[in-house]
């Protein structure tokens, strides 16, 4: 038996990213990914970064995942392992790992701005997404990453962070708040006092000498936060991560999935394959006009049964045409997409059994 | 319940849920509902993308997005100039990362300013974005904390006033008939009404499948009793998730079915079938 696109991935990748929009079981799928590969005898660590309780209700954990990487008892040649994205420890290892003294690290991490920021920003946790997964990337105890991004539309923004931190920290704005020169701010160069003046208008001016105090804490560390920004990604853009689309057959998930699409093909990344999950299943081998007719042609329960049956081919049905117009959309843009399947349970997935029957769907879709 | 009185309880009305459970469209039906009633209508939607909705003269709607938002805000305090200066010189994003939230409040701010100019009777805004809910509304109690003065502390100030008093603003949830949306769902109502003191109307349950009769199994073989046996072990899934949902939360249900349309059509039957529920609410 040759193996299925699905599996060959599992096989070769040291980083998978799942994208797709919320409802379409993408965090299941990626920890069903992570279960075909520690079948394959692979150390697989898969990463939530939605701060939802997905990832842990889906597998059946009753505990809280966090930072700290758990290991799930499953009976397979490989490892499979399971974390959650926290963002304020992340960021503050980063920190002390970065500081030239503990004495500075304190110094930032006591910082007011600095702890709003590292608390509540979304583009925070997109970089620290980045930064943890170059972590484990690293980490000896893995031999592949899966990451289940947010679900929602700017999931993929991780991938720029990196750049756009290093673009951050050499703004000329970002570099004379660092170091201002002796006359602080007020002698700022003449082309950036107007700019500054505006800034402190808008959040006022207690704000922005907060964020200046930051950046001076922070000065010196930013050559460290540069250089790891870069290796992530490269790691991110190498042959090492495969990008995959998860995507539910109905009109809005579909519209969602042409925005990764697009998304995708504008970052220049390749999309090997597209995973369309919850595929209404197709009972029997009539069509839904067949049994709309028999169901007007019959009576009590047979009537009943034909109807139902009806209903569902037509959601079939129109799974399939959905999906079939998505892929010739997508292959516009990549020639070389694959698509794997997977049916709808008719409950959630809420353990271990329920991610095994998925993963063999999965592994069996060529 | 009496359709003007659910629209005009309170000023404006954001709906929230994540993605996959047709937020957007059961906003739109709801502005379409109420447009439909006679009462001046906005629906105010928080991204570029917009669904189609049914021609209606009472309906308008607006785009608001946090670039406009700050464009408009500082227009509106003499400030043009400023805001010309700021695009031009590609700093909104630099703004945006030394005030966290700052693109949410913009937002709220612009919602506020609709709500006090009175735009329409009924305000109905589609969002926030998916999985945003909660950080959203948060935005300005997160920023006055970190910015407790200046333009952004008065704005953050006036815009938690609005989302805390009831007779002005309410948040409606949607959700769909499973186990993971409906839990997820009660974490959102909770931290909203218990932490953050905002008000909730119904909760909406979209995409719920229709009952189907009880049937001698013993008469179907085949594609037909497998088919019969999903339907009902769906069925089941879905009310155990309703089962849930009310013991999680006092508030009533709006329960809307799974439609095989979209586009237009989607949003017609939804309003069909939303009218209809809220006047049987008690």
């Amino acid at each position: 038996m040759t193996t299925s696109h699905v599996q060959s991935i599992c096989e070769t990748a040291r980083v998978i990213v799942t994208c797709g929009t919320g409802g379409v079981g993408k965090t299941s799928v990626a920890a069903a990914l992570g279960v075909i590969a520690a079948q394959q005898g692979r150390r697989v660590v898969v990463i939530t970064i939605d701060p939802a309780r997905r990832l842990a209700d889906a597998i059946g954990l009753h505990e809280s995942l966090g930072n700290e990487p758990q290991k799930i008892e499953i009976d397979t040649p490989g490892e499979l392992w399971v974390t959650m994205l926290d963002v304020h420890e992340t960021f503050d290892n980063l920190v002390r790992s970065a500081s030239p003294s503990p004495e500075r690290a304190e110094e930032v991490m006591n910082n007011s701005f600095y702890r709003s920021l590292s608390r509540s920003l979304s583009g925070t946790r997109d970089y620290m997404a980045a930064e943890r997964l170059h972590e484990l990337y690293n980490d000896d105890r893995f031999d592949l990453v899966i990451v289940d991004t947010p679900p929602s539309r700017n999931a993929l923004d991780f991938l720029e962070s990196p750049e756009r931190l290093a673009r951050f920290l050499k703004h000329p704005i970002v570099r004379v708040l660092i170091a201002p020169g002796r006359g602080g701010l007020r002698f700022a160069s003449a082309a950036i006092t107007p700019v500054l003046k505006a800034i402190s208008s808008v959040v006022g001016s207690d704000a922005l000498t907060g964020v200046a105090s930051f950046l001076r804490a922070f000065d010196g560390m930013e050559n460290e936060f540069t250089r790891r920004a870069l290796a992530v990604a490269r790691t991110l853009r190498s042959q090492d991560t495969r990008f995959i689309v998860v995507t539910a057959p109905s009109p809005d998930a579909l519209g969602e999935a042409d925005h990764f699409v697009g998304e995708l093909a504008r970052l220049n990344i390749d999309l090997p394959l597209v995973i369309a999950n919850r595929m209404p299943p197709r009972f029997g081998d009539s069509d839904s006009t067949e049994q709309f007719n028999m169901a007007r042609n019959s009576t009590g329960d047979l009537a009943t049964a034909h109807a139902i049956l009806a209903r569902l081919l037509v959601d079939a049905e129109r799974a399939d045409d959905g999906i079939e117009h998505f892929i010739d959309r997508t292959r516009l843009r990549f020639n070389a997409i694959n698509v794997a399947h997977a049916t709808e349970f008719p409950a959630d997935i809420h353990d271990l059994d329920g991610i095994s029957e998925l993963a063999q769907q999965l592994a069996a879709s060529r | 319940m009496e359709l003007h009185h659910f629209f005009t309880r309170q000023r404006v009305l954001i709906v929230a849920g994540k993605g996959g459970v047709g937020k957007s469209a059961v906003a739109a039906s709801l502005a379409l509902s109420s447009a439909r009633s006679g009462l001046r209508t906005l629906l105010v939607s928080l991204n570029n993308e917009s669904i189609d909705v049914p021609d209606n003269e009472h309906l308008e709607r607006v785009t608001v997005t946090p670039g406009r938002a700050l464009t408009d805000y500082l227009s509106s305090k003499g400030m043009g100039l400023l805001s010309r200066q700021l695009s031009r010189s590609g700093i909104v994003e630099l703004v945006a990362t030394t005030a966290p939230g700052l693109d949410d409040l913009l937002v709220l701010g612009r919602i506020k300013a609709f709500e006090k100019e009175q735009r329409a009777d009924v305000i109905i805004i589609d969002g926030p974005a998916a999985g945003h809910a909660i950080d959203f509304v948060r935005a300005p109690s997160q920023l006055k904390k970190a910015i407790p003065s200046g333009p952004i502390g008065q704005q953050a100030d006036e815009v938690i006033t609005m989302l805390t008093d009831e007779s002005r603003c309410r948040v409606m949830i949607v959700t769909t008939p499973a186990m993971t949306p409906v839990m997820e769902s009660s974490e959102i109502m909770h931290e909203l009404s218990d932490t953050l003191g905002i008000s909730l109307v119904p909760v909406v349950v979209n995409k719920c499948e229709y009952d189907i009769s009880e049937v001698d199994l013993t008469v179907l073989d085949g594609p037909l009793r497998d088919a019969y046996s999903y339907a009902a072990k769906r069925l089941q899934a879905q009310h155990d998730a309703l089962n849930a949902l009310r013991e999680s939360t006092d508030l009533s249900t709006l329960q809307l079915h799974r439609h095989q349309l979209d586009g237009a059509d989607l949003v017609d039957s939804l309003c069909h079938e939303i009218t209809q529920q809220i006047q049987e609410l008690s």
